[in-house]
């Protein structure tokens, strides 16, 4: 129980500005797809597929980002725990494809 | 193209992340039967655009609590390994599972919001040391290093330890099944499993849930991208609609008193969940001359 200053730790902040221009980057992406397709732009639906592609890559990143912090400061047992993280969502997607 | 049917899928998405904003409940549960009830559209198409919608808040919301340090980020990657676990599992589910069951399945998890919106949350928390001395103690999982502090004011720093973490690594995996099954963030498990298994403080876990929801629902939205199920005509206005509904939702500040609004909520929650049902059993109470 001990007062202390309130700035996040580095590993926080980071993810936190990963999440939140990513959410930024990927919604205006989508919305510029809609605005396309609205004007029959035939383009407009692919773009905002990529979009949506890169909302589900989001996360991942988030995890991509997080095993590189715990490799850096050597601790590999969370490091193999966020590469197992990333392992089942490849899987994930392997499997959807078949 | 059709312009009307995206406007409203927009319109859908931003309503019921507005209100879902204000009660501080994850809206992503509503999506899947308003859109197969009222948009009939194919309930797979629906799970996937939903499973977008809720990446979509789950990252958007994240970077505050972040920022004031409430999420346990350590915690959250070790619970998400049972969470995308049990997403792949419900991932396979998904496709063997007859749409009428998933029907029901769906309207037994809008029942169980509902009397999870009834009842209060309580805290359980058990301060780090205090039961260093029990066998499911914070001793058992010191070398993971879960146990952190937060703030639960500016001033107070708070330290709590993590408890029974099989149990809520079981709930977990029930959580990411259920998740990738009907496309929702499976808040409704996940609040519980953190509460009474993890026993963690109500901020601490609401924040963790949040940030575990994006990856979660993540592992079941690959499935369905590469299984061709996410369709972008659907998929992007509610994506876009979400967004914006959460970012307004959190500013604006609501006059009507929160206890009748979560009434109202438990009222839809029910309706949607009879609907359902009905469904389930080929009835179809709206729109159903098409």
């Amino acid at each position: 129980m001990k007062a202390v200053a309130a700035l996040p730790a580095p590993l926080e902040r980071t993810l936190g500005s990963l999440l939140h221009y990513g959410t930024y980057i990927a919604s205006l992406v989508i919305a510029l797809g809609l605005a396309l397709s609205f004007g029959s732009n035939p383009a407009g639906q692919r773009i905002a597929g990529v979009g949506i592609a890169l909302f589900i890559v989001l996360p991942v990143a988030r995890v991509g980002t997080m095993l590189i912090f715990f490799l850096r400061t050597r601790d590999y047992r969370f490091s193999a725990i966020a590469a197992l993280v990333l392992g089942i969502i490849v899987i994930s997607y392997v499997v959807g494809a078949r | 193209m059709q312009i009307g049917l995206e406007s409203w899928l927009f319109a859908v998405a931003l309503g019921t992340s507005l209100l879902g904003g204000v009660l501080g409940m994850a809206s992503g549960i509503f999506i899947v039967p308003i859109l197969t009830m009222f948009g009939r559209i194919d309930i797979h198409t629906a799970i996937g655009a939903s499973l977008i919608s809720v990446i979509a808040c789950s990252c958007g919301g994240a970077a505050p609590f972040l920022k004031e340090r409430l999420t346990n980020v350590r915690l959250a990657v070790l619970l998400e390994t049972a969470t995308t676990s049990g997403a792949l599992c419900g991932v396979f589910l998904a496709g063997l599972i007859p749409t009428a069951y998933l029907y029901c399945i769906f309207a037994l998890i809008l029942l169980l919001s509902a009397q999870q919106m009834l009842s209060r949350r309580k805290e359980s928390i058990v301060p780090a040391g205090a039961s260093a001395s029990s066998s499911i103690g914070v001793g058992a999982w010191a070398a993971l290093r879960l146990d952190a502090t937060y703030p639960e004011t500016p001033e107070r720093e708070v330290r709590y330890a993590v408890q029974r973490l099989p149990l809520g690594m079981a709930l977990m995996y029930g959580a990411g099944l259920i998740s990738a099954l009907l496309g929702i963030g499976s808040g409704v498990l996940k609040i519980p499993a953190m509460d009474s298994a993890l026993r963690l403080p109500i901020k601490v876990s609401s924040a963790t849930s949040n940030f575990m929801i994006g990856v979660t629902a993540a592992a079941g939205a690959a499935a369905y991208f590469a299984r061709g199920e996410i369709v972008t005509s659907v998929a992007a206005p509610i994506a876009l609609g979400s967004v914006l509904g959460a970012v307004l939702g959190a500013r604006i500040l609501m006059r009507v008193p929160n206890e009748k609004l979560r009434l109202m909520f438990v009222g839809i929650l029910l309706l949607l969940a009879l609907q359902m049902m009905f469904a389930a059993l080929g009835i179809h109470l709206f729109g159903a001359a098409s």
